[in-house]
């Protein structure tokens, strides 16, 4: 079987992205999956042993220099010293932050096609096929390339694991054109929330949007949060105004979730919020105006004040968990 | 969706009647106007438009609900978002574009302006006073100031960094403005002291700009009685210093606002002058002739905020009438929504109509605005002011009656919703009111007409134009059968307006009160007859462009109005003709 | 300082998109043609840093079918010096690689010292342009950044990241992407949309790139296989809330076992 290689987001803080696992199973559906990384040091043992344990039979490690403060580059390098050891089949890489535009950067290098945002991928009489959700999953879409894919995956999208595997490392040395390379000066970490899930993949989310009014009274949104163990997430409105992270951003422009509960409070439902959560299994919006055009979609929607309601919910859902 | 509808600005509907009906490529000819053709303008009015809608409309609610508010210092506050969104009209430079360049203008047609004026009335009307007075007192300024006073004053007026206001009314001098009494007394200096109280002035007072030029009618003394002794005056809020910078508060009290039926966001004040520094504008006891230059303007943007509040109230009527759901139509196996219905289909066509019906009589007269000043040749300028003056009673006065007709035939569409202040509809109703009585009550521009209009060279002036509104009729006969029913009607109803014309030349000279008793009604004749002649020029238009589309509508809203609007003129015949008799007839004490 | 914005014009998303199940592309006439909301964000950094450094000019690049030239022109309207439009029968359906290509060339032909982009389009959202861009013109990016400052010799931000943000920089000439971050952009006012109409707009094609057909003909290409539509979501119950509303949801919840 050939090689389909995996690109392996490291942070700063030496933690591999979540988004290792359920790329590192679609690469094992498609062939050999091999992760690549980029890193400065050697790659310490406890990250070797995950990566096996995730699926990875090979680790291809590109050691720079540069890693960790020039942005990007060193991914590309690492991926493309790959791309011309191992004539993998397909490369597969997060459609994150750094992810997409280390897909970019890769193909211009080896002149492929890139399938962006997939939710699946599966071979098919010896081609890759790319399916993605488009437009709020109104339209579900196969495509291909010419020559070797370049596949970008929607994160949180794929819920499976590949076969545990235990991994050899190959070490590369790369170089970075420090010119063509944007550089890292420091970074600013979010503070840790606590357990709550992160919205990428979860199977709950609750969001609120600018009906809460302030930041302090968002905070109703986290409690009916916890109380579900769901992800907090948000609408433009709210991002914009403050109340929350932009990384919460749920809709066209933020992140698409596909959960089974999706719970809107204080949300409109404007198309560009619903293009990011339609696909959602079962959807209850609470909302004060009847008309709110979220109650197009949702299952369970109450028409009321979400200032009165989500206190309710919260302590009604605590006392049947006690 | 949600009740509130946003406005649409109806950008494409103007563009047909300014290319196809009221012959704006012919404006965009005249010298001085090169910039200005037509595909510059319907861009710009596209911004515009956007601009309205995305920045005035969304203020148009809150400014109801809350209103101008007076505060115990004697300053005004206007209502939430209004202050933001006139610094951004101000950038956007949208006041500026028919003022002349020399001052920092666009230099584009008066037509432009109207329909500028049409989207931001359709906006927010209360909104769109400031900047309405605000050109009344640039218009007084630019024709009669001298030039210090136009350096001084217009570059800031034109951008809308400064804003105006018109001080006509006082408490016993309203329709019969020349019996105010407001005193002006030369100073020496060149300047005049300015005391009195005035009341209803909009935008009196207000925190949208840092500066208020008032425009202001008062009486030097030992002027004639009435008219004849009326001077107008700039009387800045603040001291304007020679090097353009603003120095001492001027004595001009806001005594209070009014608690008014509609348009809240607009501070209607009472305004106490002590002794306040004013410039003459023009010549002592020539203030009414500065007045009536401004008139004309001024009454065409009144009669066009009867459109513009109509065609938001009938955007709005349209949406609830596809969503509200109630009963079921003829042939219907489930509920219908309620434009399934016949007559509230009635009630839409009647707004749509008369609504197209209203923006090309306004457009009309803007041109003849426009030709009327730009013309090279003297006849061709004369002429076109005669037809403003014909068109701008009718303008004023149907436009505004239209306005309160159709606002609530937009509200009789939503039912008991619509009665109800949430859904937003009453508001128009309320807001619209005020547009029949102030700038001249429709009565009075119906004695305008009559006693004033008819009167021009003997009568001949409107005798020509009725002759050229019959020329339509060639057309229509060349068009087809489709046209037929329009055709017939028109020429009905244009034989009822030239009946009624003649009896008013035949009996008004000697029974001045029979032709006035009849003045209202007369003056709706016309405006209906204006409307069906342009509509029926759209109509010939929308076939000649080609398109099916256009084609189809322009056509089914000539032959609406035709069919089933326009007969009520030859019903209005006997109304015009009766006389004062009857009205007279009981005394007072058995009224 | 010549600072070049891509600009797209794109289907308003306030309107049904609608995708050709035939072709797999975007039916373009699904959906009213405007500036992507994004760009215009760039384009409102690009003319503030213009505001308060005369000297500066503001080019916008757009590539896209003839009426591309309207949007083109809304972004002289709010001030841009000038644009560049690349149109080519043969670009209908170009995929990233050859788009990028496109604009990497006119983007050469017309010098640049920082290149603004949007982090992703909305009828798109690949967001992966600019990268390949910055790969072919061998030119730092800094990608997804929420703010940005500007100075003669380098630009920097910070970056959006999965768990926070990253300070970065670049030497110029580099190329970025802006986020939702960035501020709405002002409106065209009057003047500006006057003097749009004569600001030069430069249009060429591929062949006046001197992009050749053997080049574009090397590239990979993308293709959709088959496109299928989801019917759309009906609306379930709709309760008021009477005071047993929550309750009522607790129950529907545990039901579905969602509790
Ligand atoms: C190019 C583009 C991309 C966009 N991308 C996104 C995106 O990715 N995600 C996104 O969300 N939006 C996006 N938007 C913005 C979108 O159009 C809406 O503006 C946004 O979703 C509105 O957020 P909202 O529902 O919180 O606010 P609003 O529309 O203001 O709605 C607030 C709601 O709260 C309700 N409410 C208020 N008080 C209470 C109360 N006490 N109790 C109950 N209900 C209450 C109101 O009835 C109202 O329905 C995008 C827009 C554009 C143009
Ligand atoms: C909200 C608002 C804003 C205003 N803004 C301004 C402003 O900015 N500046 C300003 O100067 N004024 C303003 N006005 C005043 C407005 O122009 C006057 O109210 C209007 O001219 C009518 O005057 P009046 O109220 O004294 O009514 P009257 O003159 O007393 O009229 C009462 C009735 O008698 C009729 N009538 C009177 N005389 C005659 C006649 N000769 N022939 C036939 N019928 C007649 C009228 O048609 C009317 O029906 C405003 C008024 C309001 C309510």
């Amino acid at each position: 079987m050939s090689h389909v290689l995996v690109l392996v987001e490291i942070s700063h803080r030496g933690h591999i992205a979540d988004s290792a696992r359920g790329l590192l199973a679609l690469a094992a559906r498609l062939g050999d999956p091999v992760a690549v990384v980029a890193t400065r040091e050697p790659l310490a043992d406890d990250v070797v042993a995950k990566l096996g344990s995730l699926g990875a039979a090979q680790v291809y490690q590109g050691r720079s220099d540069a890693a960790g403060t020039a942005l990007v580059a060193p991914q590309v390098e690492a991926l493309a010293a790959a791309v011309a050891a191992l004539s993998p089949a397909a490369v597969l890489v997060s459609h994150s932050y750094d992810g997409r535009e280390a897909a970019a950067r890769l193909a211009v290098r080896t002149g492929s096609g890139v399938l962006v945002d997939a939710v699946n991928v599966r071979a098919e009489d010896g081609r890759i096929i790319a399916n993605g959700s488009i437009w709020g999953g109104n339209y579900l879409v196969d495509s291909a390339t010419t020559g070797m894919p370049v596949i970008t995956v929607r994160p949180g999208a794929v819920d499976e694991s590949a076969p545990q595997a235990s991994a050899q490392v190959t070490a590369e040395s790369v170089t970075v054109d420090a010119a063509t390379a944007g550089v890292i000066d420091s970074y600013n970490d979010a503070p840790e929330v606590s357990e709550r899930p992160s919205l990428l993949g979860a199977k709950k989310v609750v969001s609120g949007g600018r009906g809460f009014g302030s930041k302090e009274n968002f905070a109703l949104v986290e409690q009916l949060a916890d109380a579900l163990g769901a992800a907090v997430g948000a609408s433009r409105a709210a991002v914009d105004a403050g109340y929350s992270p932009q990384t919460t951003q749920v809709g066209q422009t933020g992140v698409s979730v596909s959960p089974d509960l999706y719970v809107a409070l204080g949300i409109s439902g404007a198309i560009q919020h619903r293009a990011g959560m339609q696909t959602a299994k079962t959807i209850v919006a609470i909302n004060k105006d009847a008309d709110a055009p979220i109650f197009e979609v949702a299952d369970f929607g109450i028409v009321g004040d979400v200032f009165t309601i989500v206190p309710q919910l919260v302590e009604a859902i605590k006392a049947r968990s006690a | 969706m949600a009740v509130m509808s946003q406005y649409q600005p109806p950008v494409k509907d103007i563009a047909f009647l300014l290319e196809h009906v009221v012959g704006y490529p012919d404006i965009a000819a005249l010298p001085g106007f090169e910039h200005a053709d037509l595909d510059t303008v319907v861009g710009i009015l596209e911004e515009c438009g956007d601009f309205m809608a995305k920045v005035v409309a969304p203020t148009n609610r809150a400014g109801d609900e809350e209103g101008a508010r007076w505060q115990p210092d004697g300053s005004v506050v206007t209502p939430t978002g209004f202050k933001e969104a006139y610094q951004q009209y101000v950038d956007a430079g949208w006041g500026s574009v028919p003022l002349p360049e020399e001052f920092g203008g666009g230099g584009f047609p008066r037509t432009i302006g109207l329909i500028i004026q049409e989207m931001m009335m359709s906006a927010n009307m209360a909104f769109s006073l400031c900047p309405l007075l605000t050109q009344g007192a640039i218009e007084a300024l630019l024709h009669y100031g001298n030039d210090e006073l136009k350096q001084r004053y217009l570059p800031k007026m034109v951008t809308g960094e400064w804003a105006g206001t018109m001080n006509l009314t006082e408490p016993q001098a309203g329709s019969d403005v020349g019996a105010l009494t407001t005193k002006a007394v030369p100073r020496g200096d060149g300047t005049y002291a300015i005391s009195g109280q005035k009341i209803y002035i909009t935008f009196g007072d207000h925190d949208l700009s840092e500066q208020i030029v008032h425009l202001v009618l008062a009486r030097t003394p030992g002027a004639p009685e009435g008219t004849r002794g009326i001077s107008c005056f700039i009387v800045p809020k603040f001291l304007v210093n020679q090097d353009g910078s603003l120095g001492d508060r001027n004595p001009v009290h806001t005594v209070s606002i009014e608690h008014k039926m509609g348009i809240h966001g607009s501070p209607t004040c009472v305004l106490s002058y002590e002794e306040a520094t004013g410039y003459l504008i023009g010549e002592e006891n020539k203030g009414m002739r500065i007045m009536f230059v401004m008139m004309n303007s001024a009454r065409l943007s009144v009669g066009t905020q009867g459109l513009a509040v109509a065609e938001l109230a009938y955007q709005q009527s349209l949406e609830y009438a596809k969503e509200r759901r109630q009963g079921r139509a003829i042939g219907a196996t489930e509920d219908s929504p309620i434009i399934d219905f016949p007559d509230v289909r009635r009630m839409l066509m009647t707004q749509k109509a008369s609504i197209a019906a209203l923006r090309a009589l306004m457009l009309l007269n803007a041109s003849y605005v426009d030709h009327s000043l730009h013309e090279p040749d003297e006849d061709a300028r004369k002429r076109a002011d005669e037809i403003v003056g014909l068109l701008t009673p009718i303008c004023k006065s149907f436009g505004t009656d239209l306005g309160n007709e159709l606002t609530s035939l937009a509200l009789q569409i939503h039912g008991g919703m619509g009665y109800i202040e949430e859904t937003g509809v009453a508001q128009h109703v309320r807001d619209v009111r005020i547009a029949a009585i102030y700038e001249g009550t429709n009565g009075i521009q119906a004695a305008d007409l009559v006693g004033r209009k008819l009167g021009v060279r003997g009568g001949a002036s409107v005798r020509e134009f009725l002759a050229t509104m019959r020329e339509v009729d060639g057309q229509l006969a060349d068009a087809g059968e489709q046209f037929a029913s329009m055709r017939a009607e028109l020429k009905t109803q244009l034989d009822a307006l030239e009946q009624a014309t003649m009896w008013i030349f035949q009996n008004g000279m000697s029974d001045p009160n029979a032709a006035l008793a009849g003045s209202s009604p007369y003056l709706r004749m016309w405006g209906l007859c204006t409307g069906a002649w342009l509509l029926a020029r759209a109509a010939l238009a929308g076939q000649a462009t080609g398109d099916p589309e256009v084609a189809e509508t322009q056509l089914v809203l000539a032959r609406f109005f035709a069919e089933q609007i326009l007969p009520q003129c030859s019903g209005l015949l006997p109304a015009v003709t009766a006389g004062a008799r009857d009205l007279f007839a009981l005394d007072a004490s058995q009224l | 300082m010549r600072i070049v914005v891509l600009v797209k014009q794109v289907p308003d998303t306030s309107d049904v998109r609608k995708l050709d199940l035939n072709t797999g592309l975007l039916d373009r006439d699904a959906g009213e043609p405007i500036v992507d909301e994004i760009n215009e964000r760039g384009l409102e950094a690009a003319l503030r840093y213009k505001d308060d450094n005369k000297g500066t000019e503001v080019v916008v690049l757009s590539m896209g079918p003839e009426n591309a030239i309207k949007s083109i022109r809304k972004a002289l309207s709010m001030g841009a010096d000038s644009g560049v439009h690349i149109v080519d029968d043969s670009l209908a359906g170009a995929d990233a690689l050859v788009t990028s290509l496109a604009i990497s060339k006119a983007l050469e032909r017309t010098g640049y010292d920082l290149v603004v982009a949007g982090n992703e389009s909305t009828d798109g959202n690949g967001g992966i342009v600019p990268a390949m861009i910055s790969e072919r013109l061998g030119i730092p990016l800094l990608g997804f950044l929420v703010n940005m400052e500007i100075t003669e010799a380098q630009v920097s931000g910070e970056r959006q990241g999965d768990d926070g943000t990253a300070n970065v920089h670049a030497g110029l000439p580099a190329i970025v992407t802006v986020t939702e971050r960035f501020d709405y952009a002002r409106f065209p006012n009057f003047k500006g949309i006057m003097t749009a109409k004569r600001k030069p707009v430069d249009t060429v094609t591929l062949a006046e790139l001197g992009v050749d057909a053997a080049e574009v003909s090397s590239l990979d290409r993308t293709e959709v296989i088959s496109a299928v539509e989801r019917p759309a979501r009906t609306a379930g119950t709709k309760i008021d809330d009477d005071g047993t509303a929550a309750a009522t949801l607790v129950e529907y919840l545990a039901t579905n076992r969602l509790v």
